[in-house]
């Protein structure tokens, strides 16, 4: 087991002629390759027993006006304590060429597309250059993130069709579904290719709703962004606004006071409470159980209500501020909160053994769209998905952030990887969310709600947060840019890693259980498509 | 199975328990004249052109126990052929805008088409960037909006219902 910096100092010591350039940012190892010896690197970094690096994160940045280079960055977590390292490789203005790391490491695959796509950068060698998100009606030649880009350019229409991968052969037949689908979810599209009732094939084709949310965060100041953080995913209004304050608080230098930090807690709870309920009744749903899903929708809407009169909206907005929060909970109102939970566990928990006591409703549950540990791990999965699959990872209990230091979650880990292990992480995580905010009643200490910042950041500054949402691990990159601006913002939502691994979880399974395992998957559209 | 009967007896009935609505922004004289048809029964489709999902969230509050929308004969449609109102939401991405022209070309006439969330209503916190190309009134003509980010489902009920409310109880 190595922790960070020893890893740093191993990579060094294995390829002294490939690191030009090592240093420490907030605690984080980073060290600076040379493109053409970065695959090389990684690959060392990714297999090696005792470090198992998995890719976090891949963006890029492009710093002009301030210095002509773009610069990618790779962060990594090593596997057992999950500490980041984070390497960088360098391209000049003109270079648009860096090395691929997809043939090593799966889960770079769509963060090379994609920076293909928002920079012009070109991934050589990677095995796929289809284009992500700017779909085929895109002219040549627009990269919206790089700076040249004006943020209210209005684009001209080409022709153009998306490949989709073809199988061919006798009786198999594709079965496209989307981007508008029949119940009220979001647009996606999936095409199946199925020979007779099993799926040989999935494609998942995406950023219907990309909305240039990353670019219009570079034309705000660092302090006011949190309404659009708010609005990258609306259901993880919370989880995406605090990873934003999070990484906003490491560059101003601003101390967030111990209430604050047990109040975040205690929306982020609330927030992960009504999601999995929700998903509880719509996972019961999609096997045509429409009770649970009845009950379940009332419990939701009771956890709304309650959110709406404790903070004034159904979804916790305008609750969450650069160095606090914007609203103190009231020890009247902080009873209210408990009761009705109370009451919410006692009714779930009669719920659950209804469910549980209902084999027609397990029998679909079980053995359903199963994702194994490895493809799990290959692709980097994280949260519920990965909860299920046997991957142990919680950004609570690897690296606390809000009150997570003093109140500390139980990480629900299941290793079947099906419908019914994700099911089963939901409810035990409904579980203890609610010991969690009857832990935070008794705990909160008194104090002010918010901090008050205490440094300027120097333009080229930066920091990384990350934040347990109900869906998984939300990272958030921020650079400082000239006076209080933002120069890059690098939103990364949970589902933008899970989505690739559901058309491996598909696989062999019959297409009317798509929507179920899609249900127990549940992953944003919006906040994978920015 | 007693289990079962016994939870719904001590559950009882939900319907209705929500704190009641603002007074929604009343809907043109046209606009109640073109949902004339649709009073008792309004078969909805919700097209989603690049909402951020809470919007989404509150349409699907709306079917919940509490909530019921088909209480007053308001049923969501799964095609667009079989709708009589677009509940568009978000703010029309690039990617987003044929689609949307191709379901209001497939909803049959008449139709009504709803705007619901800012976003919808005035592209919200995502005007002006490249990837948005609306508000929704851009691409199709818009008879309701219903503004709110999101609105809260009582919000939306309270809209609907003034919507298709006949002349003398509106005038009253
Ligand atoms: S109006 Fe608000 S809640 Fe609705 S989709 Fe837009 S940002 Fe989300």
């Amino acid at each position: 087991m190595a922790d960070a910096s020893a890893a740093a100092a191993l990579l060094k010591r294995e390829f002294p002629e490939a690191i030009v350039g090592t240093a420490s940012i907030h605690g984080t190892p980073w060290l600076r390759v040379r493109t053409n010896q970065v695959p090389l690197v990684v690959h060392y970094l990714h297999t090696k027993p005792d470090l198992r690096g998995s890719l976090s994160l891949l963006w890029a940045v492009d710093h002009r006006p301030r210095e002509a280079r773009y610069e990618v960055l790779y962060l990594f977590a090593l596997a057992e304590r999950r500490d980041w390292l984070l390497l960088s490789t360098d391209l000049s203005d003109e270079a648009r060429l860096f090395k691929s790391i997809t043939p090593h490491i799966h889960a770079a695959q769509w963060y090379e597309r994609e920076i293909r796509d928002m920079f012009g950068l070109i991934p050589q060698g990677h095995p796929d250059l289809r284009r992500l998100i700017r779909h085929e009606h895109w002219p040549k030649g627009t990269h919206p993130l790089k700076k040249d880009f004006p943020w209210d350019r209005t684009l001209g229409r080409q022709q153009g069709d998306y490949r989709f991968r073809h199988i061919e052969g006798e009786g198999v037949f594709e079965v496209p579904v989307g981007p508008i689908h029949a119940g009220i979810i979001e647009p996606g599209h999936f095409r199946f290719s199925v020979a007779g009732e099993p799926i040989m094939q999935l494609e998942v084709r995406h950023f219907w709703k990309h909305r240039g949310i990353e670019k219009l965060f570079e034309q705000q100041r660092l302090a006011d962004a949190v309404p659009l953080a708010e609005r990258v995913s609306g259901d993880t209004t919370i989880g995406h606004s605090l990873a934003y304050c999070q990484a906003v608080e490491t560059l101003l230098r601003v101390d967030v006071p111990r209430r604050a930090r047990y109040l975040r807690s205690l929306f982020l709870e609330l927030e992960r409470l009504h999601n999995h309920l929700g998903d509880v009744g719509a996972i019961c749903n999609d096997t045509a159980y429409a009770l649970a899903h009845a009950h379940c929708g009332r419990m939701k809407e009771r956890i709304m209500q309650l959110n709406d009169r404790v903070t004034g909206s159904r979804f916790l907005r305008d609750t969450m501020t650069v160095g606090g929060v914007t609203r103190d909970i009231t020890a009247q109102q902080r009873g209210e909160i408990v009761d009705v939970l109370d009451q919410i566990e006692k009714d779930f928990s009669e719920l659950e053994s209804i469910i549980f006591a209902n084999a027609s409703l397990t029998d679909r549950l079980e053995t359903t769209g199963v994702l194994t540990e490895r493809i799990a791990w290959d692709h980097g999965v994280i949260g519920v998905v990965g909860r299920a699959s046997g991957i142990d990872q919680d950004v609570r209990r690897d690296r606390p952030f809000a009150a997570y230091d003093e109140i500390r979650p139980k990480v629900a880990l299941y290793r079947y990887g099906d419908v019914r292990a994700r099911l089963r992480v939901r409810m035990d995580e409904i579980h203890d969310s609610i010991r969690l905010i009857r832990e935070i009643r008794l705990k909160l200490p008194d104090g002010p709600t918010a901090g008050e910042p205490g440094h300027e950041p120097r333009p080229g500054d930066w920091a990384l947060s990350a934040v347990e949402g109900w869906r998984g691990e939300i990272l958030y990159f921020i650079m400082a840019g000239e006076d209080g601006r933002i120069h890059r913002c690098k939103v990364r939502d949970p589902s933008f890693v899970n989505w690739p691994a559901i058309q491996w979880a598909v696989v062999g399974n019959i297409i009317p259980d798509f929507p179920l395992i899609n249900k127990s998957f549940n992953l944003s559209y919006a906040g994978n498509d920015l | 199975m007693f289990r079962i009967l016994k939870k719904s007896i001590k559950t009882g009935v939900v319907t209705g328990q929500h704190p009641a609505a603002q007074p929604a922004e009343g809907s043109t004289p046209e606009a109640r004249e073109k949902a004339r048809p649709f009073r008792r029964s309004l078969a909805v489709r919700e097209v989603d052109t690049g909402s951020c999902n809470a919007c989404e969230m509150e349409m699907n509050a709306l079917a919940n126990p509490i909530y019921d929308v088909e209480r007053f004969g308001v049923h969501i449609a799964a095609s667009p052929r079989h709708a009589d109102a677009l509940v568009v939401t978000g703010p029309v991405t690039f990617n987003m805008e044929r689609a949307l022209h191709d379901v209001y070309k497939q909803t049959p006439d008449p139709k009504i088409v709803i705007a619901l969330g800012d976003c919808a209503v005035n592209c919200g916190v995502f005007k002006g960037s490249y990837g948005v190309t609306g508000p929704v009134d851009r691409h199709v003509p818009v008879d309701l909006r219903i503004p709110g980010c999101p609105p809260r489902p009582a919000e939306i009920l309270k809209a609907l219902e003034e919507l298709r409310a006949s002349r003398q109880s509106t005038e009253k």
